[in-house]
């Protein structure tokens, strides 16, 4: 499948207080497009600043990234449209409704009205929350925020999702239902990319799976591939095997 | 992006703004009743002396008694003082309205005008009228100087010596003076504070990176935060002068569309020096550390509850340096004395400067980065 995302010797040094901090160093990976792609890795392995690196929220200090064809440095304008992202944070208004956070990213994605009215209505019964459209999502249960924030992110239809840890601290049911959801996306033919901790998740989500660690990139492969290179029985032993058993901050 | 988009957009961030701070009550309340309370609370305590404030003498006489008397103006030193009182200026041959001119250019806080038979006529035990215009629209600055001139007066040898001194700008109380003055500092700090949660308080909850991350330009987030800002500010200016002509009685001698020219003008500088301070601040708590830095000065060393003149020199200097004390000025001179565009155009053009410099500061501060 021809690549609709390409990471190619990317590195970000971050500057603080006179240190310097390498939090991605010299990673090169493709994203093809269809497939369901996650990074995973401990703290500080660098699938945050990559991930911000791929949305175009930050530059990077060297290296190249393109996403469908269009550079992320300079190109950047072109990629937010086409783009979803759902970020770790739940970022939602909460003194706006449901629906009026939903609309805020449909008029600053430009969906025209009507289509935007359409999707909301539908976006909103797909995940059961057709009776709270009016009501503050500051009173949102977490299950709630993450549902809703699952659909601001698809309002404009992009044709890549970003999906920064999305089931860290739901329910099993929730949970089951943001994966229902993410195949649903797939299925559709959308480019799917999370960051997670959840080794189950990854293995039974994604089509490939890249291990971080300390800013590097130590494995890409289908959980399968990764399981019997490592000749581990679960995904947890690889990561634990790649990336060792020290804790970090 | 087009500039339709642009505003198009710009205006989508202004009606999230606005929807998300009316449905603050616990924050609106205070907003609008706090400076109600602080004109309240200082127009009826606030006391002092002045230091070397500028005043004209147009003495016509050339006797010994003028002479005396402008001696003894000139070397006054408050009881609590070490500085002059006055800066005498001298000059002859200049009429009353000619005098009034220069009051109202606000070049001298005061002018006395001695006339020509003064010596003669106290000499020979007559009547002699000495004439005081005083800048009465910086009522704490012209009541030390009658009250100080009247004793004076009282204390020469002659009881025919009379004092006359008309009304400038009407009868003017302090609250006159604090109120213009109220208002510029309330936009003033109004504006850091809510520029503060509508950067520093989005970045800290998340939904500023969101918004950032969607095909959004930099620009237009700041203008749709910009714009949300100067309508609620205005619109407390707004319920701010009506609240205090209605309740206290205060006069609004000048043109409500100069009042709103400064204060947009103003409010554009606060909203820059705002996002300034919640960009280099990593949360809210930061932000609130460094704002207090910047609004504690603006607050007690520009002019606001009392004149500069009675400010010592070190805090002088600072005013010189906050845009509020210009807004300050301007306010009261189309409030208070009621004149027009030529009367602030200085006070303008600093302004001006500052709200470049300041919104120019902001937006380089405030990166896609930094969200």
């Amino acid at each position: 499948m021809e690549p609709i995302i390409e990471v190619r010797n990317l590195s970000k040094v971050f500057k603080s207080r006179g240190r310097k901090i390498t939090a991605v160093d010299d990673v090169s990976f493709d994203v093809s497009n269809g497939e369901i792609f996650s990074m995973i890795g401990p703290n500080g392995a660098g699938k945050s600043t990559t991930f911000a690196m791929m949305t175009t929220l930050i530059k990077p200090t060297g290296g190249k990234i393109k996403v469908a064809g269009f550079d992320a440095e300079k190109e950047d304008d072109r990629i937010r449209p086409i783009i979803g992202i759902v970020p770790q944070k739940l970022s939602l208004y909460p003194d706006l409704t449901a629906r009026e956070n939903l609309e805020l990213m449909g008029n600053l994605y430009d969906v025209p009205k009507k289509v935007m009215q359409e999707r909301i209505e539908y976006y909103l019964k797909l995940v059961n929350l057709e009776t709270h459209a009016d009501r503050f999502t500051g009173g949102f249960s977490g299950g709630m925020k993450q549902r809703l924030s699952v659909i601001s992110a698809v309002i404009h239809d992009p044709q890549i999702i970003f999906w920064d840890e999305p089931t860290t601290g739901l329910d099993p049911q929730t949970r089951q239902a943001i994966w229902k959801l993410a195949r649903k996306f797939n299925t559709e033919g959308k480019t799917l990319i999370f960051t997670t901790h959840y080794m189950d998740e990854a293995d039974k989500l994604c089509d490939r799976v890249a291990v971080m660690n300390a800013g590097k990139l130590m494995a890409l492969d289908t959980p399968e591939n990764l399981k019997k290179t490592s000749n581990s029985a679960t995904l947890e032993d690889v990561f634990i095997h790649l990336t060792g058993e020290e804790i970090r901050d | 992006m087009d500039v339709k988009t642009e505003l198009r957009k710009s205006w989508i961030i202004m009606i999230k703004e606005s929807k998300q701070i009316l449905r603050k009550k616990a924050f609106m309340i205070p907003m609008f009743l706090f400076p109600i309370v602080m004109i309240i609370f200082f127009g009826y305590g606030m006391g002092g002396t002045v230091k070397n404030v500028d005043i004209l003498v147009i003495n016509d006489d050339t006797g010994t008694a003028s002479s005396a008397l402008v001696q003894e103006i000139g070397n006054f030193i408050p009881k609590y003082g070490d500085v002059k009182m006055f800066s005498i200026i001298y000059t002859k041959n200049m009429g009353q309205s000619e005098a009034e001119k220069k009051i109202d250019a606000g070049l001298y806080k005061a002018v006395l005008i001695i006339p020509q038979d003064y010596s003669e006529r106290v000499a020979k035990n007559q009547s002699v009228t000495l004439t005081l215009l005083t800048d009465s629209s910086d009522t704490a600055s012209s009541g030390i100087i009658i009250n100080f001139m009247r004793q004076l007066i009282a204390g020469t040898s002659s009881s025919l010596v009379t004092l006359k001194i008309p009304d400038l700008y009407g009868k003017l109380e302090y609250i006159d003076f604090l109120t213009p003055a109220v208002i510029a500092l309330t936009v003033f700090i109004g504006t850091i504070q809510t520029m503060g949660y509508a950067i520093a308080g989005e970045r800290q909850d998340g939904t500023l990176v969101r918004i950032m991350m969607t095909p959004v330009s930099r620009g237009a987030v700041i203008l749709g935060k910009t714009l949300h800002q100067l309508i609620l500010q205005l619109a407390r200016a707004v319920v701010l002068i009506i609240a205090a002509i209605v309740l206290l009685g205060v006069k609004m001698n000048g043109s409500w569309l100069l009042v709103a020219l400064v204060l947009i003008i103003f409010t554009f500088g606060a909203v820059g020096l705002g996002i300034a301070i919640s960009a280099v601040s990593e949360d809210m708590i930061s932000f609130q550390a460094i704002s207090m830095l910047v609004a504690f000065p603006s607050m007690f060393a520009t002019g606001v509850f009392y004149p500069l003149s009675s400010v010592p020199d070190w805090m002088r200097w600072i005013a010189y340096i906050v845009p509020l004390t210009y807004a300050n000025d301007a306010m009261r001179t189309i409030m208070v004395k009621g004149q027009g565009l030529a009367f602030i155009a200085n006070d303008l053009m600093i302004l001006l400067f500052f709200a470049v410099f300041y919104f120019g500061l902001g937006v380089y501060f405030f990166r896609r980065e930094a969200a």
